[in-house]
């Protein structure tokens, strides 16, 4: 009983860190950069679903996806395109510092005191086990996405362009390839997924705070980096991964307090064992 | 010879050089407030953030009560200045912040209004000798014999107040505790509280979580068959855990909090009467009085602050300004505006251990309409009577 509860915390708990690392993912397979303001993305959609909320839920769900493409976008011509080139330390810096921008900004327009909601979306009864509908939700939509993913980049002529400026961005350019373009897609589906991801953050927590994504946005990146980053069914297995170690941990009071450093105590263990991931790539280096 | 004049010249200096860092140790002890015209008071509490809502209110309530005093026309004549600075409830602000007040020509302060950056407040002041009175950082570390005094209940008298009320109220129940593992005041409080349950509770179920870690379905499902859940943490973690339990914890569960529970029913976004079960916490302080002192301190509050944040963080502070007055006011010595922190700090001291020192407040248990007693131990620990208060009844 208890080992069917913490199996369904885990996905409850991996579901949306799964979400988060595919936009994670994504990004840094394609624009081969770590793009740390993505947690800070989710916060901007979870603040906008919190706003849209009283409205309309449906209406709050498309504003989050519109706004968080429309920051995604300002962010990557604004802050990400003039260091195309640049070394991948000062890109790395300037996503913290926008990452540190965002948190700022909401702070001063939406105030410090958490915004919450109240909803339910009840339970579903299987024998002597409920489970939440959220989590159900939330799982569906994390492999939909997955595959979506997955079929988008193997069978159309743009998915196949962003495979190309991974292997190789000069390379691609010379066929013909606007890689500028192809990145700036990029970002719009990453924004994109942080919006949903944020959504249904804020679903689950019900609370949305200034340095909301954060936490969350760093443990889906060690998701990423444990399933193998870039690679898009990695993202998903290294965000369940950290899910089920959560859960465990919760249900044990004596490593309760250690939850976040076991985490990431493994995702040491996994960069020392296969510094790949569990699916990443392995890429021979040319010497 | 022109080695020798070398030699000299060397000497010179050194000895120079170990004047200077005499004098340089020598400037700890200055007097910041010598160009002073009233007395400044120096609070650092969270006035953005998580906790802002605590912060804020000991702002506005320390703020009333100074120009309660100064209407009445000072302490001694002396005009009386209010000095809040944002500490966001993060200690390795508090260097600065502490700084900022001290070297501001601050004399009197209310330290921090929580107890993780209070720990950092209180080794500095205790280098500089200053005196503090804080509202609500509740820490077992915080009081001093050396000149830390506390407003509010010590960690370990709430847990063991819990402790005896659930002795006394909740025998022979399932008690599970909900707690931050990384926190000093939830463990501080928690500890005390088990040690303090008597043995007809068997198993007390524990379940915790660190930093902020959101999402709570491991300790729901811990927790969610306890009668009576003690949730020694603020409010904000714990208007989400009861908003992500709402249908899967007992509908007839009591979530039992310390004072961090206080404003839980003012959390934007948060609708407590969507939450089934009762929830009650042990207190010093009933923001919702009507009658007496407490009503008094409310009514003049919401007049001059309507939209900001009330609680008893807020009326505490209201009490440690109105108490360092009292002490300065009862103690036979000339008050001004240029008294050093550390003259003031001899006073409040002296006055706050000695034995007929009686300071009557808007906090603890007010009898019959009348202002509460409460006195001070050596150890900077308070003596009052604790209010129990229920936020929200069962539904």
């Amino acid at each position: 009983m208890e080992i069917i509860m913490t199996i369904i915390n885990g996905l409850s708990i991996g579901g949306t860190y799964a979400m988060i690392a595919l936009g994670y993912t994504m990004v840094y397979g394609i624009a081969k950069m770590l793009n740390f303001a993505h947690g800070d993305i989710i916060m901007v959609g979870g603040y906008t679903i919190v706003l849209f909320f009283p409205i309309s839920p449906i209406i709050g769900v498309i504003a989050s996806v519109i706004f968080c493409v429309t920051v995604g976008i300002v962010v990557e011509k604004s802050a990400y395109k003039p260091l195309r080139g640049a070394s991948p330390l000062a890109v790395l810096i300037t996503a913290i510092g926008v990452s540190k921008l965002l948190q700022s900004s909401a702070q001063i327009f939406l105030g410090s005191e958490p915004r919450g909601i109240t909803f339910n979306f009840g339970n579903i009864q299987i024998g002597s086990v409920s489970i939440s509908v959220l989590t159900l939700i939330t799982i569906l939509c994390s492999v939909a996405v997955m595959v979506a993913l997955t079929l988008f980049v193997k069978y159309t002529k743009t998915g196949r362009a962003m495979i190309a400026v991974s292997e190789d961005r000069g390379a691609a350019q010379l066929m013909g390839i606007n890689v500028n373009f192809i990145i700036m897609i990029t970002f719009i589906i990453g924004s994109a997924l942080a919006a949903i991801a944020g959504v249904f953050l804020v679903f689950k927590v019900q609370d949305v705070g200034t340095t909301f994504g954060a936490m969350p946005g760093i443990k889906a990146f060690a998701a990423a980096v444990i399933g193998g980053i870039g690679s898009i069914p990695g993202a998903m297995v290294g965000g369940l991964v950290l899910g089920f170690i959560e859960a465990i941990c919760g249900m044990v009071p004596a490593l309760s307090p250690y939850t976040d450093a076991i985490e990431f105590a493994i995702l040491i263990i996994v960069l020392l064992v296969k510094p790949t991931g569990f699916l990443g790539k392995k890429r021979r280096e040319k010497v | 010879m022109k080695k020798t004049i070398i030699k000299v010249l060397c000497l010179v200096f050194a000895v120079v050089m170990v004047l200077g860092c005499f004098t340089a140790c020598g400037g700890g002890e200055e007097n910041y407030a010598e160009n002073n015209t009233k007395i400044k008071i120096g609070v650092s509490g969270p006035l953005t953030g998580g906790a802002a809502m605590y912060g804020i209110a000991v702002k506005n309530s320390a703020q009333l009560a100074v120009d309660e005093i100064n209407a009445k026309g000072g302490v001694d004549g002396v005009m009386l200045e209010l000095v809040a600075v944002d500490d966001q409830h993060d200690p390795t602000k508090v260097s600065t912040t502490y700084t900022t007040l001290y070297e501001g020509g601050c004399q009197l302060f209310l330290g921090t209004v929580t107890t993780a950056p209070g720990i950092q407040f209180k080794q500095y002041a205790l280098e500089d000798e200053i005196f503090y009175l804080t509202p609500s950082a509740s820490g077992d570390d915080i009081p001093s014999s050396d000149g830390g005094f506390q407003m509010c209940f010590t960690d370990s008298n709430q847990g063991t107040a819990s402790a005896k009320y659930f002795n006394e109220n909740y025998s022979g129940k399932k008690v599970g505790i909900f707690y931050k593992a990384d926190d000093d005041y939830s463990v501080g409080i928690k500890n005390n509280f088990v040690a303090g349950l008597n043995s007809s509770f068997g198993n007390v179920v524990e379940a915790s979580f660190t930093g902020e870690a959101s999402q709570f379905d491991s300790q729901i499902t811990l927790l969610k068959d306890c009668d009576v859940i003690f949730m020694p943490i603020y409010y904000t973690p714990a208007s989400q855990f009861m908003k992500q339990g709402a249908s899967k914890v007992k509908a007839s569960a009591v979530y039992f909090g310390c004072d961090g529970f206080d404003g839980i029913d003012a959390v934007e976004g948060f609708d407590i009467n969507s939450i089934k079960q009762e929830v009650s916490y042990l207190s010093h302080f009933d923001s919702t009085s009507t009658t007496g002192p407490a009503a008094d301190y409310i009514n003049a509050y919401k007049a001059k602050y309507p939209d900001a944040p009330l609680n008893q963080f807020g009326a505490a502070a209201y009490d440690c300004v109105y108490a360092m007055v009292a002490a300065l006011e009862s103690s036979d010595e000339e008050i001004t505006a240029t008294m050093s922190a550390q003259d003031f700090a001899e006073i409040l001291k002296a006055e706050f251990t000695s034995d007929d020192f009686v300071f009557h407040g808007v906090t603890g248990e007010c009898v019959n309409g009348q202002k509460s007693t409460i006195t001070w131990n050596e150890d900077g620990t308070v003596n009052k009577r604790a209010v129990k208060y229920v936020v929200k009844q069962k539904s």
